[in-house]
């Protein structure tokens, strides 16, 4: 039984470990800046697997969030001159109330009714902030260059700051999801999503428990949207609201593996990487032939593999044994 | 867990992973690195190869010897205070995403170990790239964004040779008081119509906080996403307008699909006046005849070849390496590595402080110029280029031909903008 636990726990920790040493051997900014990526990608898979791999809600709209938790800190510190950590939570909070507003007249909708919804409102909040004055329409918002430090959430000359952020960021969200995953709620989820009717039958208040799953959704979706804005420094409705950025969290999640837990790490352990270095060795040519390999590696995995890499994995897993 | 797949599998995820870790590019001797970033991919592709081109001509005639050329270090090989050394252009795709403009900019100083950046088209992805750069201590010259918000920045690293928008906008407003005194007429409301993203939103606040200071009115104010795919009800609300000029700020997709629209609806001002996406290369075969009257902002037009001969010569060597006509986006890039260069065979040095108090002291004549200017000199606090300005062509017959400034006009303005009936 002990070795079993050893072995189970024994890669994780092995991977962990490894992660957390990563930036002492990796000096150059961009391999950094991959990793970033990739775990704010996982994150935001995450976040999303909690509506669309437990609960059915397929949104197509996490976009909104993560621009609401990306304008809301930057508001905030430059109108207000308020933390971006304290921020990160009133934009995280902001974010579910939007999710619980639209929830609630959405959460009786299914399949693909739900995913035409979400795109139709993440769509609106895009040409509001579009068009907004107030949060510099288009032109976008550059933030104030700040001292480095971990209270002003701003580092400069390294990114290992920025790193091990993320990193926590989407450890919370992990712990989170599988908490969620492993309680009532999770269980809840999962009987919705296998037939609306007998849950409901069974006496299961759906309609809470999907906006719970929005709520808690949104506001990791809008932690990870503060954080992008406090990385790059610059945010615009192109650049933190578009439908691209809402595919991007489906594709990762939709990849590694829908309703798993580490199956959203796994895709965007794939797809950023093979996005960010496939445009660095192929697309300073203009062949757009970085896009194709992109596209045919997501067409091959979703033809023979849809239940995702991380399907694919315990289905082998099972064989072996 | 078992097997050759699964091996297989562990392979290639490792491989994955280990991408992760390759760090490329180790700079050679006597040869100065400077970082390009264009949108290389993505729907701005076309326009990002043209600029690239423009720059990768400028550092040939830098690097090569061109005794009959007036440019700025064309006449020796290499930079002669460097002992002849070279430039190298690293190039970099930016796919049009301000995200990637930061993730190049600081991967081409990092791991390519450039001295100095150029590009990146796009005001959007110029402002989180030449952020990088400016975090970094690394000089960027920018000569094809136009965004007037990249030089209020008050950085320390960022020069802008060409003109920006709010300077297109009084431009094109000057145009118009000038045809009213030279052709008798009257013209008392525009109508202002620009794509919604940052550069189009800079367009039409410009001309909407100008235009009242020219005596004219706006009576439209609409703006529209840059990839939209049926614009008949902006055209419709034009139509309703019944503006004297239309002022439309768009990139080339859309430019294509408003000029087909308003001959489709009928929409007939007295003059079209516009910004970027109608001096693209594929504009003009997109809509040929449609297309004649249409008056843009520029910085460059073949004809300037008239009173410039140099131009002329440019142009030959850009269509023999490529096969097209010199673009105003190729000529606008073809600028910012000749300041880069000069500012640091100046210096003496590729170091970043001297290089800058080298780009700050820049005096280029406008004799070494290809545009209609009187030199290159920065501003010492916004680091923009004083004489920088624009010109406006109107497409005649298919072709661009410079009407404005009236002294530099190869041929004469058509006023008012022809009937859309008998083109061919």
């Amino acid at each position: 039984m002990e070795k079993t636990a050893f072995r189970r726990i024994a890669p994780g920790a092995a991977v962990l470990a490894a992660l957390l040493v990563f930036p002492h051997f990796v000096k150059g900014s961009f391999p950094m800046h991959v990793m970033i990526m990739t775990f704010m990608f996982a994150m935001l898979g995450v976040a999303w697997n909690l509506l669309g791999g437990y609960a059915a809600m397929f949104s197509f709209g996490q976009a909104a969030f993560f621009g609401i938790g990306a304008y809301t800190s930057t508001i905030l510190l430059m109108y207000y001159n308020v933390n971006p950590w304290i921020g990160l939570f009133a934009g995280g909070a902001l974010a579910a109330l939007t999710g619980a507003a639209i929830g609630i007249p959405c959460s009786n909708l299914r399949g693909h009714y739900f995913a035409i919804a979400s795109i139709a409102f993440a769509e609106i909040v895009r040409i509001q902030f579009n068009n907004w004055k107030f949060v510099a329409a288009a032109e976008g918002l550059s933030l104030p260059l700040l001292p480095a430090s971990l209270r002003n959430f701003m580092f400069h000359t390294t990114k290992a700051p920025y790193y091990y952020i993320m990193l926590a960021f989407l450890a919370l969200s992990l712990l989170l999801c599988r908490y969620v995953s492993t309680n009532r709620m999770g269980f809840y989820l999962r009987a919705v999503k296998e037939s609306h009717e007998v849950a409901k039958g069974m006496g299961i208040s759906f309609v809470r428990y999907r906006l719970y799953a929005i709520m808690i959704s949104a506001f990791l979706t809008a932690m990870a949207g503060t954080f992008y804005a406090q990385y790059i420094l610059y945010i615009d409705p192109e650049s933190v609201l578009i439908l691209p950025i809402s595919v991007q969290i489906v594709l990762v999640a939709m990849l590694g593996g829908a309703g798993t837990i580490l199956g959203p790490v796994i895709g965007a352990a794939i797809l950023v990487p093979l996005s960010e270095y496939t445009r660095v060795w192929l697309g300073y040519k203009g062949t757009g032939l970085d896009m194709m390999i992109y596209g045919a590696l997501i067409m091959l995995i979703s033809a023979y593999q849809p239940k995702g890499v991380w399907g694919m994995l315990t289905s082998i897993g099972k064989r072996a044994k | 867990m078992q097997g050759k797949k699964t091996r297989w599998l562990t392979y290639a995820m490792a491989l994955v992973f280990s991408l992760s870790m390759v760090s490329a590019g180790v700079a050679a001797d006597k040869e100065i690195r400077i970082g390009a970033v264009y949108p290389l991919t993505g729907n701005l592709a076309s326009t990002g190869l043209d600029c690239l081109h423009g720059a990768e001509l400028a550092v040939d005639i830098i690097n090569g010897k061109y005794p009959d050329l007036s440019l700025p270090l064309a006449k020796t090989a290499g930079l002669p205070n460097l002992g002849g050394a070279k430039i190298k252009l690293i190039t970099a795709d930016t796919k049009g995403e301000p995200r990637n403009g930061q993730a190049e900019a600081e991967r081409l100083v990092t791991q390519e170990k450039v001295v100095g950046m150029i590009g990146a088209y796009q005001s959007a992805v110029t402002k989180t790239a030449s952020q990088a750069t400016e975090r970094l201590r690394i000089p960027y010259v920018c000569s094809d964004s136009s965004s007037p918000t990249l030089t209020e920045r008050g950085l320390k690293y960022f020069f802008r040779v060409s003109p920006h928008d709010a300077g297109f906008a009084r431009d094109q407003l000057q145009f118009l008081k000038d045809i009213e005194k030279a052709r008798g007429v009257k013209i008392r409301t525009i109508a202002v119509l620009y794509e919604n993203t940052e550069f189009g939103s800079n367009v039409g606040k410009q001309v909407l906080a100008l235009a009242p200071e020219y005596g004219f009115k706006v009576v439209a104010d609409i703006s529209y996403t840059a990839n939209a795919t049926d614009v008949t009800s902006e055209v419709g609300r034009l139509i309703r307008a019944n503006p004297d000029v239309l002022m439309h700020a768009s990139y080339i997709t859309d430019a294509i699909l408003f000029t087909k629209t308003f001959k489709e609806m009928g929409f007939h001002p007295k003059g079209l006046l516009t910004f970027a996406g109608y001096i693209e290369p594929g504009y003009l075969p997109a809509v040929k005849a449609d297309a004649n009257g249409i008056i843009v902002r520029s910085t460059f037009a073949l004809d300037l070849a008239k009173s410039k001969p140099l131009v002329a010569k440019v142009n030959a060597l850009f269509k023999k390496k490529y096969g097209i006509d010199m673009s105003e986006n190729a000529a606008r890039s073809f600028g910012a590595p000749f300041v880069i260069a000069d500012a640091i065979n100046r210096a003496k040095t590729t170091e970043a402080e001297a290089v800058v108090k080298a780009l700050l002291a820049t005096n280029i004549p406008g004799s070494e110029l290809i545009y209609p200017w009187k030199g290159i000199q920065f501003d010492p606090k916004s680091h923009q280029n004083v004489y920088a300005r624009g010109i406006l062509v109107q497409i005649q017959n298919q072709k661009y031909v410079t009407v404005w400034p009236f002294e530099s006009a190869a041929a004469k303005v058509i006023w008012p903008f022809p009937a859309w009936a008998g083109r061919k």
